[in-house]
């Protein structure tokens, strides 16, 4: 039988538990991502601005689009703000892991082990950790960097580097997102398989012509689509821009839609938060489906199997110091210096170092936040919040999964484009739209942790696609021997399915529990009495001018994500670099 | 035991719904091992998974041992786990987080009611050593050859004493010398159980040898079934007399028609090479037939013989050295037969040699049926 013709095969008959499992998963799938959403289209038309949706008085409208559109800032301010911002970081972050991807992986770089994992690292911290050393470090008065160059060059005054700028913003984002685009097209490289440059050459083709004609033409979707994909995620980017953009009037879209909630004056504007968020949904949503188209294309042309194949490496020769050299600067601004800065600020007070401070070594920065209970309150729920968003997604997920690789349902298109669709959700919009969502149910979970998992838990398409992968590796015969031995569709999944899928599943959960302890969006803008989380924590004390408590809870924060680099290390990448 | 009557089932491809099984009947008596034999895309791996409770039919009943266990008809459908079966797959399908021991206990272990351990310690045991790996039965089955995964798969499905033993192409994952080594032992394993079993194969070496009869699958039906030999020498159809096995496929023509049964046939439009053999009914002078005859049945002389009865002269167009035997093209007036001599004999390429076709091998179907 041809694989076309199996792929929709009907499995064997579904008995009840299995058909209650699939329905109850595909349920909350759809109610996760399609509740909110609707919501917040009920919300762009129903006015008045200050009313929710189905509050009295609330009635249909177009107010808040004219409101928005009509006015000038968007057309002058936001939307060049938006453009330079987020073209400006994914130009410079793709240049940097473009070059780092090829290093590791087509190269003797020597220590890509090390590398590899300290490239990583932006990946598992908060990006407001990052953004506060940064600070630190760049900051126009006291920023280390600036008083060695200015002692260094004589300088007077501020400066010479000035964070606080629509330059700065950019590197920032272009140094934070790096690692993810890093794993991208490392993947994407490790997939290519060197018998297609071999045959060129056999062929006759120079290693110029081979690079030309085989090598760019094979790899150019699997580049693309990181690329469509960095644009969408700097789209969405909030935090950075937050701590950031603003101080120097920097004005992106997800900030606009805070700025309606929270204005200076007056009532939350939902509508108008609603209306800004509205076209830009559809933007992110376009891009999704570039990506899409461009992940299918390089998926028919590399990684059919997945697999990775064992590279010839390209000679440094020369080049091997200047190679280095990149390397080692990209760790070090982004993971190296970023952590003594905060671990430096958070012992010896905000001061670049000086061998005379050393004395002043206080650990009273720590003892500060031990005693305050916000901290310990927000410890907790960020763990809380993590590990159960995780749960629920990767047990969603790998259901989803299931109805789309191993049954005929109907629906399992739809329900793969819904999980799919959450990866191009911006989660200021999530926010948003949850915010809406239950400030008009009447289940009182609002300003809760539960809201928190909830809205967390909207990231469907990341466990979705890695189930599915698994799946894909797991043999259906291995399911149908189970029920050909006499066993029942749940007993099959128990004792067959699930141990089979685990590794899968603990690196979905890993994945997600990573992205649920660096979530700052969702945790400002849906902040309550006692849902407070250490990123949204973090921020506070640092916007309230406590250098030395944010430091030192960064460096908690740290100390908190980092094991999980050499656990997630495991599952990232998928062979050791040792060779 | 078994009872297939009718069964058809259909999936949807983008050119629309393709008929997979279009209406097929057979019976498997007790004890007996059957072998569904077709070319890839045939319907025959449906058909098994059908009775396996894996597929659903669209229409026909499936019986095991009495029982109904498929008849959309009448709404009936047995699950697959509630079927008193055990199977072999392609690909084994060995657990791979199980070891040896557990793969083997699985089916007893999902039992109900619970089994007691000993008898589940006491049977796998059994089953293990029927297959000759109860030395392996702590070793992980990730590190298994696929003989000894083969053997583990069998064990597995005959362990819980199945009324129908499944077999879904279980040796077209080895490679050629040890697929005829487990063919062997897979025929002794099997009717030292006695069990009753459904073989599903492309190979017809393997049918003809593991199976008491064999239904050759073609297009979603069996086009024809009997006991192996049979099948191999009197084969209904030429689709039949080629899937099985080498044959040379000749056009020819009836010359004349001697009596009732008998003509002389004329092949590749020459005068040189005549034939007196049986000929199909209603066949008339001049009419266009196939003739198949298989190589090894080819008599291939080196001088003219005494007797000159169906013997046409005839060249070596090119010969194929093979070990103990040698195949050989050879150039009938323009028509090429393809026939196997003992490579001790003495001939080469160009060389003059005589054919002799004997009349009871040849098989003669009209160009037209």
């Amino acid at each position: 039988m041809t694989p076309a013709l199996s792929a929709v095969r009907r499995h064997g008959e579904l008995d009840l538990a299995a058909k209650l499992v699939l329905a109850a998963g595909a349920l909350v799938a759809v109610y996760l991502i399609a509740a909110p959403l609707a919501m917040l289209l009920l919300t762009a038309v129903r006015g008045p601005a200050d009313a929710l949706p189905f509050e009295q008085g609330a009635q249909w409208t177009l107010e808040h689009f004219r409101a928005i559109y009509s006015d000038s800032v968007l057309y002058t301010r936001i939307i060049p703000d938006t453009l330079v911002f987020v073209l400006g970081s994914v130009a410079l972050c793709f240049v940097i892991a473009f070059t780092l991807a090829w290093l590791v992986e087509r190269t003797d770089l020597p220590w890509r082990d090390l590398w590899f994992s300290l490239i990583l690292f932006p990946l598992l911290v908060p990006s407001v950790v990052l953004a506060i050393a940064w600070i630190f470090l760049l900051g126009p008065n006291a920023g280390w960097m600036n008083v060695w160059l200015r002692s260094l060059f004589g300088l007077e005054g501020t400066g010479p580097l000035n964070i606080f700028s629509m330059p700065g913003l950019v590197a920032c984002q272009a140094l934070a997102l790096v690692p993810f685009v890093f794993l991208l097209l490392g993947a994407t490289l490790r997939s290519m398989n060197p018998a297609l440059e071999e045959a060129s050459s056999t062929s006759g083709a120079s290693p110029a012509a081979t690079f030309l004609r085989v090598t760019v033409r094979v790899l150019l979707p699997g580049v693309l689509a990181p690329l469509i994909l960095a644009l969408l995620i700097t789209l969405e980017q909030f935090d950075l821009p937050l701590i950031i953009g603003l101080p120097a009037r920097i004005n992106v879209f997800s900030y606009r839609i805070w700025y309606e909630l929270t204005p200076s004056s007056g009532l939350p504007n939902y509508g108008g938060a609603a209306a800004v968020g509205l076209p830009f949904l559809v933007v992110a949503m376009l891009l999704l489906v570039v990506y899409n188209w461009l992940i299918r294309r390089a998926e028919s042309f590399v990684t059919v199997t997945g697999k990775a194949y064992r590279q010839t490496r390209f000679p440094l020769g020369r080049w091997r110091i200047p190679a280095l050299a990149f390397v080692v600067a990209y760790v070090m601004l982004a993971a190296v210096l970023p952590t003594l800065v905060l671990l430096w600020s958070a012992l010896f007070g905000y001061a670049p170092p000086a061998i005379d401070s050393l004395g002043k070594m206080s650990l009273a920065a720590y003892g500060k936040l031990a005693g305050n209970r916000l901290f310990w309150l927000g410890l907790g729920n960020t763990l809380l919040v993590a590990t159960l968003s995780a749960l629920i997604v990767t047990t969603v997920g790998a259901v989803l999964a299931w109805i789309i690789v191993r049954t005929r349902f109907t629906g399992r298109r739809f329900l793969d484009f819904v999980s799919f669709m959450s990866v191009g959700i911006p989660s200021v919009i999530t926010a948003l739209a949850v915010m809406v969502l239950y400030l008009s149910m009447p289940v009182g979970i609002y300003g809760t942790v539960w809201i928190l998992v909830v809205a967390y838990s909207y990231r469907l398409a990341v466990t979705t696609r890695i189930s599915r992968a698994g799946l894909m590796q797991i043999h259906r015969e291995l399911e149908e021997a189970s029920s050909t031995s006499g066993a029942r569709w749940l007993s099959t999944q128990r004792r067959i399915l699930l141990p089979l899928l685990m590794p899968t599943l603990v690196s979905g959960f890993i994945l997600l529990f990573i992205t649920g302890v660096r979530e700052f969006t969702m945790g400002l803008m849906l902040y309550g009495q006692d849902n407070v989380v250490l990123s949204v924590l973090l921020w506070r004390l640092f916007e309230s001018g406590e250098a030395a408590a944010s430091a030192a809870l960064a460096t908690i924060i740290i100390a908190l994500v980092i094991p999980i680099v050499f656990i997630a290390r495991r599952y990232l990448s998928p062979r050791g670099y040792a060779d | 035991m078994l009872k297939v009557a009718g069964l058809s089932k259909s999936f949807p491809t983008p050119e629309g719904m393709t008929k997979v099984i279009d209406g097929v009947d057979f019976a498997v008596p007790e004890g007996e091992c059957y072998a569904l034999l077709g070319p890839s895309g045939c319907g025959k791996t449906t058909t098994l998974r059908c009775v396996a409770g894996l597929e659903h039919a669209d229409g026909g009943t499936i019986e095991i041992g009495g029982r109904a266990m498929s008849d959309p008809a009448r709404g009936v459908f047995v699950a697959a786990h509630e079927r008193p079966i055990g199977m072999v797959f392609q690909s084994y399908a060995i657990w791979p987080h199980l070891d040896v021991f557990e793969n083997v206990a699985y089916p007893l272990r999902v039992q109900r009611p619970r089994l007691q351990k000993a008898e589940i310690q006491a049977r796998v045991a059994d089953a293990l050593a029927l297959v000759g790996m109860q030395a392996m039965a702590a070793r992980s089955a990730t590190r298994l050859s696929g003989g000894q995964q083969q053997r583990v798969a069998l064990a597995r499905a005959l362990v819980r004493r199945p009324a129908l033993l499944l077999l879904d192409e279980p040796l077209s994952n080895l490679d050629a010398r040890l697929r005829e080594q487990m063919r062997n032992e897979l025929r002794e394993m099997i009717h030292k159980v006695g069990v009753t079993a459904l073989y599903v194969t492309h190979d017809q070496a393997e049918a003809f040898a593991l199976a008491h009869r064999v239904a050759v699958m073609w297009h979603g039906r069996i086009v024809q079934e009997g006991e192996p030999r049979a099948i191999y020498r009197r084969p209904e159809t030429p689709f039949v007399a080629t899937f099985l096995g080498a044959a040379n496929v000749l056009a020819a023509r009836l010359e004349t028609r001697c009596n009732a049964t008998e003509g002389v046939l004329v092949l590749g439009g020459s005068a040189t090479a005549r034939l007196l053999v049986a000929v199909p009914q209603g066949c008339s002078p001049g009419d266009a037939l196939e003739l198949i005859v298989r190589p090894e049945d080819v008599e291939v002389l080196c001088a003219p013989p005494q007797d000159m009865h169906n013997v046409t002269p005839a060249r070596i167009a090119w010969m194929s050295f093979q070990g103990s035997q040698c195949e050989c093209g050879i150039d009938v007036g323009g028509a090429f037969v393809r026939a196997m001599v003992h490579s001790a004999q003495d001939m080469h390429e160009g060389a003059q040699v005589w054919l002799r076709l004997d009349p009871s091998r040849c098989i003669l179907f009209s160009k037209e049926g």
